[in-house]
């Protein structure tokens, strides 16, 4: 492989799923934790995986008392990814939608937008610990929707 | 820091370790080119989710679109990292490429992480028709994929069918028996009202793989039949905190139970 190609620019970020700094979405105050060149955690890796003060029940209680519904009556998913911080924080968040077929499809903006607001409100994630050092990760919630309401949250 | 990075890479190359199940002998590959795509395909499903490893399955996928695993291992991270719309769209070229090989893996994936149980249901019948006497396993072994067809139609609302499908499965020749099959039915009794027959999977669970959920459900019974249930519920909770629970790298099981909902029983 030559010098040139190696500098050509790649479809793929470092690591799947990788989410960069936009300054017309993002809290520039946000802080990372893990330095650029090391490569960010999914939610899944390290001994406790999905780890949220009250465990994901706490979610789903929550979710329960704001009574997000659509008009629209919408079969199928909102899916936010986000970035949890070394300190739990949360950051740079990304709203994705399909339908039941599991097709990307128009989204439903006011239901994604409370998703959206309902995801960003959730203070009880817990960073991971690699030997007594605090750790950020990716993290992601799914919203199953079933005739406008949310009848699951993944994962 | 330099301590905190040495921790944290020693930490990724496990993870790199633990990704390396998914390796092909290439040997048996007919055709040059698609035996070189499955080297391609050994090589980079060592390095799953990295940006060279995504490129080298393109690679791969240039020279023998026929070889469905590229597709099918490509997709992976983003199964796993949330990206749905384009784990489908991979993960449906791997179908399309082989339905025998990959249909039950997209059955399973359907249910597991989407609980999409319509789609699961569907893909496991269509499995049926090339594995009509056994479905096989879930990717990760917890369950037989008639129980997931079960489970799917439990959730659907089909409890007695999905009973019937169990008890089946159970019976059937050279079945291996999976981690929490009597647990499953055990659930869909007890949501069908009947007791006895729950108490009787829960107490087989709890012969061959005990823990709190099933103990949960067991103090339930207790409760209903207004029989003591009180120790049931503290070994609930004892077993829980031991972290004898159901647990699922990816995702929650199908039917878990969180301890606010023990200690609340």
């Amino acid at each position: 492989m030559s010098c040139q190609a190696e500098k050509s620019v790649s479809k793929y970020p470092v690591t799947v799923g990788d989410i960069e700094f936009n300054e017309k979405l993002d809290d520039p105050d946000f802080k990372k934790c893990t330095p650029e060149k090391l490569i960010s955690l999914q939610y899944y890796q390290g001994t406790k995986g999905f780890d949220y003060k009250g465990e994901k029940l706490a979610i789903i209680e929550k979710l329960q008392k704001e009574k997000i519904s659509s008009e629209t009556k919408m079969n199928g998913y909102i899916t936010v990814r986000f970035l949890v911080n070394c300190e739990g924080k949360t950051g740079l968040f990304r709203v994705q939608q399909m339908n039941a077929d599991l097709k990307e499809t128009v989204p439903d903006k006011e239901l994604g937008d409370r998703l959206l607001r309902f995801t960003k409100s959730l203070d009880g994630w817990i960073p991971k610990e690699i030997k007594g050092f605090k750790a950020g990760y990716y993290q992601y919630l799914t919203y199953k929707i079933e005739d406008g309401k949310v009848s699951e949250v993944l994962p | 820091m330099e301590k905190f990075q040495r921790y944290y890479l020693s930490f990724l190359l496990l993870i790199v370790y633990t990704n390396t199940i998914a390796q092909v002998n290439c040997n048996a590959v007919e055709g040059e080119d698609c035996k070189k795509a499955c080297e391609l395909y050994n090589w980079a499903s060592d390095r799953q989710g990295s940006r060279v490893s995504q490129e080298a399955f393109d690679k791969a996928i240039g020279l023998c679109p026929d070889f469905s695993n590229s597709y099918m291992e490509k997709a992976v991270p983003y199964l796993k990292n949330g990206d749905f719309v384009t784990w489908k769209i991979l993960i449906d070229k791997a179908v399309a490429a082989d339905p025998k090989m990959h249909l039950g893996y997209r059955g399973w994936c359907k249910f597991q992480f989407l609980r999409d149980y319509k789609g699961a249901i569907q893909d496991l019948e269509e499995l049926k028709k090339y594995y009509p006497d056994d479905l096989g396993r879930s990717l990760n072994g917890d369950y037989h994929l008639e129980v997931v067809k079960a489970m799917s139609y439990s959730a659907l609302g089909q409890k007695e069918k999905a009973a019937g499908i169990i008890e089946k499965v159970l019976v059937s020749k050279g079945y291996f028996k999976g981690m929490y099959d009597h647990y499953q039915l055990g659930v869909t009794y007890f949501e069908l009202g009947r007791y006895e027959k729950a108490l009787e999977n829960f107490e087989k669970q709890s012969k061959e793989n005990n823990f709190a959920e099933n103990i949960y459900f067991k103090s339930k019974v207790s409760k209903i039949r207004n029989k003591d249930y009180l120790d049931l519920k503290k070994l609930a909770l004892m077993t829980y905190d031991e972290g004898k629970t159901m647990k699922d790298v990816y995702t929650h099981h199908f039917n878990k139970i969180y301890r606010k909902q023990i200690e609340e029983l």
